[in-house]
């Protein structure tokens, strides 16, 4: 899919006008963003977005997220841990410290 | 105030001009300084004849017709010097341009000159195998295909280095969307606070605006809370001209409920000139 984010107001009202006139082509509408379908309409009113508002229109593609293909079982097992613990204030670091959950300046540095 | 129409002089605070050709459009130019066929002597307009300097107005905006009417009255917000210093710090900033674009371009081009040669080195190879194969003479092919090989490194260079180069120009484009950011995030502090400057400031003459309606012929009413009106945009405009400290005429043209330019004048409280 296509990620469409705005920065000016122009722009974002240009983006909602869009979004109205080509809902077939919207995935998705998050307030001054749209995820368009990725056909060449979705990529033709991205590129119009952009050449009408110029560095106002950022432009990103996206693709579905698997954490099953990408993510290391380490990774998917500790988040799931952590948000099962027991103390609510307990931060990730010290919720990590001297298990086999990653500690998270290995995971900064890993890319997925 | 001194009208002068074809040589012909009219003085007053209320002045008829039904039985001429003129039109409230020409007699609101004159009244803003232009000299031509009229010829009208009175103080300059001030910022409420921006809103009724002709009735009925083409178009109304109360709110912004009662802030400027409260301004001139001597009215201020207290929101207003947090307007002023948010809009100063919106002039000053101005988010730098990045091309990606070109960034991109170079990428996608040096891709496809490496698929390209990658391409050409497997058909080369594929060949010099089957020469060998056979027995035949590999020179030609061999020189072909070292060429290739060497081609296809030096575009490898490229695209990474193409690459590198888009990696930077992102970088600089992400920075620069936090100023993009900020900008729209002042943007909208600002209309947030010329609302609120425009709430202020008509609160300060709702009363005024509710006397003044009870006074102007038409059906307007005021809600309980200021900014609440109830009527037609024609009845708040003459309630708005009533209000506001006016010194140059209003052009009354075609208000079929002020009738004739002493009613007017004293109704809007302010220098008429009618036009019918």
């Amino acid at each position: 899919m296509l990620l469409v984010v705005t920065y000016s107001q122009g722009a974002r009202t240009t983006l909602r006008n869009v979004c109205r006139t080509h809902e077939s082509a919207v995935v998705r509408r998050l307030g001054r963003a749209a995820l368009f379908a990725e056909t060449e309409l979705g990529a033709f009113l991205a590129l119009r977005l952009r050449a009408k508002h110029g560095d106002d229109v950022q432009i990103e593609r996206t693709r579905p997220f698997n954490e099953f293909d990408t993510v290391p079982e380490s990774v998917r097992e500790a988040a799931a841990a952590y948000e099962d613990r027991e103390t609510a204030s307990t931060p990730y670091a010290k919720f990590a410290a001297g298990t086999d959950h990653p500690d998270p300046e290995t995971m900064r540095d890993a890319d997925l | 105030m001194r009208v002068r129409i074809d040589g012909r002089i009219r003085e007053g605070r209320a002045i008829d001009l039904t039985e001429t050709d003129v039109s409230a459009a020409a007699v609101v130019r004159a009244i803003d300084g232009e000299n031509g066929r009229i010829r009208i002597d009175c103080p300059p307009p001030s910022d409420p004849h921006d809103h009724v300097a002709r009735l009925p107005p083409m178009t109304f905006d109360r709110r912004a017709a009662l802030a400027t009417a409260a301004r001139a009255l001597g009215h201020t917000s207290p929101a207003e010097s947090q307007l002023e210093a948010t809009r100063t710090e919106l002039a000053d900033l101005s988010p730098p341009s990045v091309d990606v674009a070109a960034a991109r371009r170079r990428v996608a081009e040096t891709g496809a000159a490496e698929d390209r040669l990658r391409e050409r080195v497997a058909e080369l190879r594929g060949r010099l195998q089957a020469r060998r194969e056979t027995g035949a003479d590999t020179t030609a092919v061999e020189a072909q295909l070292d060429e290739a090989v060497s081609q296809l490194s030096a575009a490898e260079t490229e695209r990474i280095a193409a690459e590198q180069a888009l990696d930077r120009a992102e970088e600089a484009a992400r920075a620069a969307r936090d100023r993009r950011d900020r900008r729209l995030e002042l943007e909208d502090r600002v209309a947030n606070l010329e609302r609120e400057v425009r709430r202020d400031l008509a609160s300060a003459v709702w009363e005024r605006f509710r006397a003044a309606l009870r006074a102007v012929p038409g059906d307007g009413t005021v809600g309980p809370s200021p900014g609440a009106y109830d009527g037609d945009p024609v009845t708040a405009a003459l309630a708005v001209a009533r209000l506001a400290p006016l010194d140059a005429p209003v052009v009354v043209d075609g208000v079929e409920r002020l009738d004739g330019a002493e009613a007017a004048a004293s109704t809007l409280d302010a220098p008429v000139i009618y036009i019918g």
